[in-house]
């Protein structure tokens, strides 16, 4: 792992695990409503101050806490056209299958690559360090699985050129 | 299975099936091939002895003017028909009766048709280099899809090939670019240093063919060109087997971009499967059956929170 990773992954896992102490709160606006409170808006006293994280402009993690919801918001690098490409995949692909990661959004916020909302109900639920390495472990591989897939791109591509012009010898 | 077959493998084996079945069986199958070629096997009629290939060429016009007819008088002679069935272009007929001994070698032969049709403009460019002439030749160009062609040009010393090829979407382009820099790059290596120079660029086509009208110019086409020296054919068996390779590089290079896709998406689902197993980590584990757990009614018990059991989403068009 590189040196500037390190402690980016690990200001990272701090400040979620200090975001997310929450508690169940009912919405103050409708009766008997129940809402993550980050999303809602509705409510600017129940809203903490968003805070970012960032490694350099074309990486940063945007979390936004709030009583009862952290959203975690990931931009993710994209050096040039082929990492954009395999990012945009890759992120559509989990997002699609939102439903079985449970705290993932189904839409990012603007301006990043891939959102997650973790209430009050999940921490409740679920173990909270846990969540937290899910996040950490997501941004260590997300990562690296593009950087991989683009060398493979390209080994396949070197591969398919040669054997092409191989034949005309 | 890197490399393609310039014969049409399904088109061999049905014919041959056929030749070989000792029963003549009515039928009518229709077959495509790369650029968007049609065969049709057919039986005429009642006279079940008899067996027609009829192939529909859009193209088959332009190659006319570069010679297609003598090619195809040439290799299928005996079994052209000289009026082909309305829509199509071609039509072989072959009396199942009086096929020669070598049935393979005839399935064969005439799954080779359009590598043989397509063919016509480049031995119409070697013709021209062997005769020595000064200047360029005639440019040639065969639309072998909708917006996408092959333009071969004969100068003294060379022929050059240039394809243009579309691409239809982003992801498409951006491989597409990754792949073909590669064949330009590829050269360098000592051990095809005698491969044809390869040159691309997109956007612009290239100065042989920018005085054409009607070239797209936006950044979903690729223009590539090949230089091929007389060493790729000056002798006749180099020849016929460059003029095979070089038809099928539209299709080679389109095969494999798919093929990364494939293998990027099979990739990115095993990372989601592993990346499930994570979050699932940070379930607790429920040890007693739910099932079994009853309110003092007798009723099932259910607790609040329940996993989404919900299916997989499919995963879209791409």
């Amino acid at each position: 792992m590189s040196n500037t990773l390190r402690p980016y992954l690990n200001a990272v896992r701090s400040t979620l695990t200090a975001a997310m102490c929450l508690e169940n709160f009912a919405s103050q606006i409708v009766e008997k409503h129940n809402v993550p409170e980050v999303e809602a808006g509705s409510t600017k006293e129940v809203l903490l101050n968003p805070l970012v994280v960032s490694r350099n402009e074309n990486e940063q993690v945007l979390i936004e806490s709030s009583i009862n919801s952290v959203r975690v918001s990931i931009r993710i690098k994209q050096a040039d056209d082929i990492e954009r490409i395999l990012a945009h995949k890759f992120t559509r692909f989990l997002m699609m299958r939102a439903e079985s990661f449970v705290i993932l959004r189904r839409v990012p916020i603007k301006g990043y690559d891939i959102s997650f909302l973790v209430t009050n109900f999940h921490t409740e639920q679920m173990f909270k360090h846990k969540l937290v390495d899910f996040i950490i472990e997501f941004m260590e591989e997300v990562d690296k699985e593009i950087s991989e897939m683009k060398l493979s791109i390209n080994a396949r591509a070197r591969i398919v050129a040669e054997s092409y012009l191989s034949q005309f010898v | 299975m890197i490399l393609l077959e310039p014969n049409s493998f399904v088109l061999e084996e049905t014919l041959l099936a056929r030749f070989n079945s000792e029963k003549h069986e009515v039928v009518d199958i229709t077959l495509v091939d790369f650029d968007n070629v049609v065969y049709r096997v057919q039986t005429p009629g009642e006279q079940r002895n008899l067996l027609n290939l009829s192939v529909e060429m859009k193209y088959y016009g332009e190659v006319v003017q570069y010679g297609a007819e003598d090619i195809l008088r040439r290799e299928y002679g005996e079994y052209l028909v000289a009026a082909a069935s309305p829509q199509y272009q071609i039509t072989l007929q072959f009396n199942l009766d009086q096929l020669p001994a070598d049935r393979a070698g005839l399935a064969k032969h005439v799954s080779l048709l359009k590598r043989n049709v397509l063919s016509s403009s480049f031995v119409r460019a070697f013709e021209y280099w062997e005769s020595q002439q000064e200047g360029a030749g005639p440019l040639m160009a065969t639309h072998y899809r909708d917006n996408e062609a092959i333009y071969v040009q004969a100068q003294q010393d060379r022929v050059t090939v240039i394809f243009s090829t579309l691409f239809k979407e982003e992801v498409d382009r951006v491989l597409g670019r990754v792949f073909l820099q590669e064949f330009v790059d590829a050269r360098r290596q000592a051990s095809i240093q005698n491969a044809p120079q390869v040159q691309y660029s997109s956007r612009e086509p290239p100065l042989e063919i920018r005085h054409l009208p009607g070239l797209r110019q936006d950044e979903s086409v690729g223009y590539v060109s090949f230089v091929l020296f007389p060493r790729h054919f000056s002798h006749p068996e180099a020849r016929e087997k460059t003029i095979s390779q070089i038809q099928l590089f539209r299709d080679y290079l389109h095969y494999h971009i798919k093929c990364a896709k494939a293998y990027m998406h099979s990739r990115m689902r095993t990372r989601v499967q592993e990346f499930l197993k994570v979050i699932n980590r940070a379930k607790p584990e429920r040890t007693t059956a739910v099932s079994e757990k009853r309110t003092a009614t007798g009723r099932y018990f259910r607790p609040q929170f329940r996993q989404p059991t919900s299916p997989q989403p499919t995963d879209g068009e791409w």
